[in-house]
């Protein structure tokens, strides 16, 4: 383990993460990643800590970027919002497997949920939908965690004092003391709380802390066959979150008007350029209307894709730009921040079950 | 109130159908909403400003003990809308000779026993409450409890160590799950209901 994963405080407290929406490919290779790891127990079957949407789309839970919640501006306090519910996460139905593979129905059955068809909905529901009509249609992937955020008001809604925000910035819950209330779902902005019905408490991403604390990084970063996304102590000035964040200003908080200053950031996604109706190139207009963007992650991302361009056409010009080759991460290590340590090299008995690490 | 002391085999009285419960006089108790400003966290108060909660205005309460036991059975009327996330529940708060505060479920420095039964949760739990809402789960003397939907009217009986005193003081509480009351959001005992147990 490195000195900097096992001392947070040393290297500036609040983890944080950055997905590159121009690598992210929405495989769901992170959104398994995290499944397999953390919530395959009772009562976790419609629960998807990580998740990847389709932008522009519903997501997951159904609408939720119009639930509500976050932080007034004024006074950092939380505001009311709704409580997703089951049905809006959607999911955590079954498939007709064996009718398929071994009812002898060939040809004739499909694969379809066991679940009513109306008002059906899933983690990945609305997948590459996206907007814009033909040949202007768009869409990106953006994948949503818990943001650990650093005004969490999750925390101040919640009445017996559940959750509670660590050293490292990771905010987590006491399952122990959570009475399944749900004011923090309620009240977060980002929606990524999920209840556990069978077990009666809030469940939502716990930054995978045991790795974190043998120096492992977490399941989403290490997985990422993209090398999308990044991990790292956002105060750390050697670290590739510190640089995207705070130096160079390209990595954004989603939706910082809710006002709870997110820990999950976001390079914003480059976009094609636009086809007239003779099927010529309209260089002038991003095929993303800018707009849309801004109303994801505020007014800055007009900054941050002309900074990106800016490289872009540096490095095409011949020069070099630390800032590409950083997101580019040649080297996949590079990604991972001070949590470098193989997983395969523990003794995985003396922490956590052998097949919870991958 | 007088407990009813029961000989012999009780366990029927854990049934809130029982024939047994219909020779124990039950006592009506007037209920009212936690107070709105009592509530513990901004976020409750201000979600719930100008939302009715604790509606519910009179449960009916009755007891008996086998010496060991002590059951509680509470009867009230509930609007049985069925609601997919938030469930009836309902509680027992028991004065236990502090300081206590029934109207807002103990207080802060002043815990108060709580044995709570929630509508599909998987067992009942013990709890010490210090306000609305704020509870701490307790691991021993988790309390049983059965319940009963007959039409619109729900009853439970708790039950759980009778304890050595000869007297009780009781509260109860009620959360309409239909109104999304949870947490504080309940209708609570106007007044301690003195038990006499036999």
């Amino acid at each position: 383990m490195t000195d900097s994963a096992s001392n947070p405080a040393a290297r500036g407290g609040q983890l944080a993460w950055v997905y590159d929406l121009n690598k992210c490919i929405g495989c769901q290779t992170c959104s398994v990643a995290c499944k397999v790891l953390w919530t395959r127990d009772e009562g976790e079957k419609h629960q998807w800590w990580c998740s990847v949407n389709t932008m522009p789309g519903l997501g997951t839970p159904k609408g939720w970027e119009g639930m509500g919640g976050g932080a007034d501006p004024e006074t950092g306090l939380p505001r009311p919002g709704h409580q997703p519910t089951r049905a809006e996460f959607g999911g955590g139905f079954d498939y007709n497997y064996y009718e398929v593979f071994y009812g002898g129905t060939a040809g004739k059955a499909h694969l379809e949920p066991q679940a009513p068809r109306e008002n059906r909905w899933a983690m990945n529901w609305d997948e590459d939908q996206g907007a814009g009509e033909w040949p202007n249609s768009y869409y990106f992937y953006m994948p949503r965690m818990c943001n650990h955020c650093s005004n969490p008001v999750c925390l101040q809604a919640c009445p017996t004092g559940a959750l509670s925000k660590r050293e490292d910035g990771l905010v987590l819950r006491d399952e122990e003391i959570c009475m399944g209330d749900r004011f923090c779902m309620e009240a977060c902005p980002y929606k990524k709380i999920s209840f556990n019905y069978e077990r009666h408490v809030g469940q939502q991403c716990i930054g995978c802390f045991p790795r974190i604390e043998v120096g492992v990084a977490p399941a989403c970063v290490r997985q990422c066959p993209g090398r999308a996304v990044f991990v790292g102590y956002l105060n750390d000035e050697d670290s590739a979150v510190h640089k995207l964040v705070k130096t160079w200003r390209i990595a954004l908080p989603l939706h910082p008007e809710a006002g709870t200053v997110p820990n999950v950031f976001y390079v914003p996604p480059l976009s094609p350029y636009r086809l007239n109706s003779d099927m010529s190139l309209d260089r002038e207009t991003p095929r993303i209307p800018r707009e849309y963007l801004e109303s994801l992650f505020g007014p800055e991302v007009h900054t941050a894709l002309a900074t990106l361009k800016s490289e872009m056409d540096k490095v095409r010009g011949g020069g070099e730009s630390e800032m590409l080759t950083t997101l580019i991460a040649y080297k996949w290590q590079e990604l991972l921040g001070p949590f470098t340590v193989d997983p395969a090299t523990l003794d995985r008995q003396s922490f956590i079950s052998v097949d919870s690490i991958t | 109130m007088k407990a009813a002391r029961m000989n012999g085999d009780s366990s029927t009285l854990s049934d809130p159908g029982s024939e047994r419960w219909r020779d124990i006089p039950a006592v009506a108790v007037a209920l009212a909403p936690v107070p709105l400003a009592a509530q513990p966290t901004e976020y409750i108060r201000q979600a719930w400003a100008g939302r009715p909660y604790g509606q519910t205005a009179e449960a009916m309460v009755a007891a008996a003990s086998d010496g060991d036991r002590l059951y509680v059975r509470v009867e009230w009327e509930d609007d049985s809308r069925p609601h997919g996330e938030f469930q009836d529940a309902a509680g027992v708060i028991f004065h236990n000779g502090s300081d206590v505060a029934l109207a807002t479920m103990g207080k802060d420095g002043a815990p108060v026993p709580l044995w709570y039964w929630e509508n599909g949760r998987p067992a009942p739990l013990h709890l010490m409450s210090t306000g609305p809402g704020v509870v701490e789960k307790v691991a021993d003397a988790v309390p049983a409890a059965r319940a009963l939907l007959n039409e619109s009217r729900w009853s439970v009986v708790f039950s759980g160590p009778a304890g050595s005193n000869s007297h009780a003081r009781l509260g109860v509480a009620v959360w309409n799950g239909s109104n999304e009351e949870r947490a504080g959001l309940a209708a609570v005992s106007r007044e301690w209901l003195p038990v006499e147990l036999a």
